[in-house]
């Protein structure tokens, strides 16, 4: 069963801004990456999908039930990009507070409150006023607030924005180990390599309309491309599939090139083509893109497409 | 629901507002006691050798009546003012900072989150209004001794704070309401101006009584059917100073008393439009965006 389906929701403001026509499917146990700079529409599709926001059009379900239900909530965990809690509870009042609205049975919400501060590294502070605690604190504390009801899909939305290096590895994690524990966690973020470390699928948002999404793997594979070196220079007639080819660097007597394939399939027949044509070769090495240049590839085939479709 | 009561109320009570409240509350008790104390102590010396005739009884009760009345008036002011400033910001205040979200998320209905507020809200502020509706009779009719104290009996008080409470009551939904559509200030601009229409519709009313005027009467009545706030006070004061046993009792009410009985389909009126802002305060928050 999807965790997260939705088909062609859409919220827009007046009919501007938003997230326009996002149809996608979450499975079990994955880190989900919803990527996509700032202003993209990603928190308004996680607020539309929580209820905090009406869908202009389309529909989405949780956990099988329609989004805006109560029912859809209740297996749900959300940490916000913009988290504000009550500053005049203490850490583990909201901690409290939030367990009897996920109706935790009483017997069990010390224990549960005890395990999700330890998880989140606030063992010890959990007692001190929420207005006495940093920005990471609170998100910390957030993060305890999003997993307490032991839930089986949490929404992550900039989990890292306010910690240092040592939280944003907790929080990865921490994220790895609820996939470990089946649950899926949605994750919102504008951060390519946080992405790029935790999630197993993702989708690219631009400017309200996704984009493209798949298994992260499969979305780096925008082209292949290798650098071999050589004792001599390429003078033969290169094949059709090689889509570009580039001296980089002189090293003694030997060259480096930069070939760009239209696929991965094409790395092994090239290397044979050149042996066959008498060309050394000294070192073969698959270049793996940059996260930028794989997101701006993504973001600029849409507009390419769009461009055409007009 | 009750949880989110429960965050209200001990919201209310952990904010700094809320001790200020408590002592200067205990300061403007403490003062009306002082007056209460002289007044009663010039009052014995009324009267020429202790001997109290017809007018000096008219003049005790006038006077003591009024003493009476301008504690409770203004226990009424701030009591509706507390309830204004309390319910405007429940709602949008926390859609503005986004404290809404995480507590919205959870598996509870926009209709249980505005209930919640709702009751958290009202049992603070109904005892408030209780407990100083119940200090002023009591330091009207403890330290005014003899002199000062009036013919009131339990059941009457009892009447009186019933119909005391309803104008927070109302209050606090009409704020509830404005709170879900707007911002904190304008809500509260909103509030306030009609409070203070509701209070000159009444004072209207009240001359239109005097002068027996029917149009100005009817104006007070429909500034109590748009807003059924001052209709409310009026009522409460009729209750307490209105003895069978004392043919002089409701005479004697004067400026912050009244002249005009409000009926008892009024008193069902307010209650019933409470709950209708409330129901009307879920249905447009049930919609919204946060």
């Amino acid at each position: 069963m999807n965790v997260i389906q939705t088909n062609s929701l859409t919220k827009t403001y007046n009919g501007k801004g938003g997230i326009s026509d996002v149809t996608l499917s979450v499975g079990e146990g994955i880190v989900y990456g919803f990527l996509g700079p700032n202003g993209s529409g990603k928190s308004t599709f996680v607020r539309t999908l929580l209820g905090l926001l009406q869908p202009t059009s389309g529909e989405g379900y949780i956990l099988g039930e329609p989004i805006g239900t109560t029912k859809s909530r209740e297996k749900v965990g959300y940490l916000p990009e913009l988290f504000r809690y009550p500053d005049w509870l203490t850490g583990k009042q909201l901690l409290e507070a939030h367990a009897e609205l996920c109706k935790i049975p009483v017997r069990q919400r010390k224990k549960r409150i005890e395990e999700v501060v330890e998880l989140v590294g606030m063992t010890g502070r959990e007692k001190g006023r929420i207005s006495g605690f940093s920005k990471g604190m609170s998100q910390r504390i957030g993060l305890a607030c999003a997993i307490l009801n032991d839930p089986k899909v949490v929404f992550l939305d900039e989990p890292t924005s306010a910690l240092d290096p040592i939280g944003r590895k907790d929080v990865r994690d921490l994220m790895l180990y609820l996939r470990d524990q089946g649950k899926t966690v949605f994750l919102n973020s504008h951060l390519l390599y946080e992405v790029e470390s935790v999630c197993d699928h993702v989708s690219i948002v631009h400017q309200g309309d996704m984009i493209v999404q798949g298994p992260w793997r499969e979305l780096m594979m925008i082209e292949a491309q290798i650098e071999i070196v050589t004792d001599q220079p390429i003078s033969v007639p290169m094949p059709t599939f090689v889509t570009h080819v580039e001296k980089i660097k002189e090293e003694e007597a030997r060259t480096r090139w930069g070939i760009q394939l239209e696929n991965e399939d094409d790395i092994p027949k090239i290397i044979q083509y050149l042996s066959s044509n008498g060309i050394a070769l000294y070192e073969v090495k698959p270049i793996t893109p940059h996260l930028e240049d794989v997101f701006m590839h993504w973001v600029n085939q849409k507009k390419e497409s769009a461009y055409v479709d007009h | 629901m009750w949880t989110i009561s429960k965050l209200t109320f001990k919201e209310i009570i952990s904010k700094r507002i809320f001790l200020i409240t408590i002592i200067m509350t205990l300061v403007f008790l403490a003062l009306y006691g002082t007056a209460i104390y002289f007044a009663g102590k010039e009052g014995t010396q009324v009267g020429p050798n202790g001997v109290q005739g017809t007018e000096t009884i008219l003049v005790q009760q006038f006077i003591s009546s009024q003493l009476l009345g301008v504690g409770l008036y203004f226990s009424s002011f701030i009591t509706a003012l507390l309830a204004i400033l309390s319910s405007v910001s429940a709602i949008s205040g926390e859609v503005s900072s986004h404290q809404i979200d995480t507590w919205l998320m959870r598996p509870i209905s926009r209709a249980q989150f505005v209930w919640g507020k709702f009751v958290g809200l009202a049992l603070i502020m109904i005892a408030y209004a209780v407990v100083l509706f119940f200090s002023i009779i009591l330091l009207h009719q403890g330290i005014g001794k003899e002199w000062m104290e009036l013919d009131i009996q339990p059941m009457q008080m009892i009447k009186a704070v019933s119909v005391f409470v309803i104008q927070p009551f109302v209050l606090i939904a009409f704020g509830l309401l404005l709170s879900t559509r707007m911002t904190t200030l304008n809500a509260g601009i909103v509030s306030i101006v009609l409070y203070g229409a509701a209070f000159i519709g009444g004072f209207i009313e009240q001359f239109g009584a005097l002068i027996e005027k029917a149009a100005l009467v009817n104006i007070g009545v429909i500034t109590s059917l748009i807003f059924p706030i001052d209709s409310m006070y009026r009522k409460m004061t009729m209750i307490l100073f209105d003895s069978i046993d004392n043919p002089l009792s409701l005479a004697q009410g004067g400026m912050f008393t009244s002249v005009s009985n409000p009926s008892n389909v009024m008193v069902w009126y307010a209650v019933v439009y409470g709950i209708v802002v409330v129901f009307l305060s879920i249905y447009s928050f049930k919609k919204r965006d946060v």
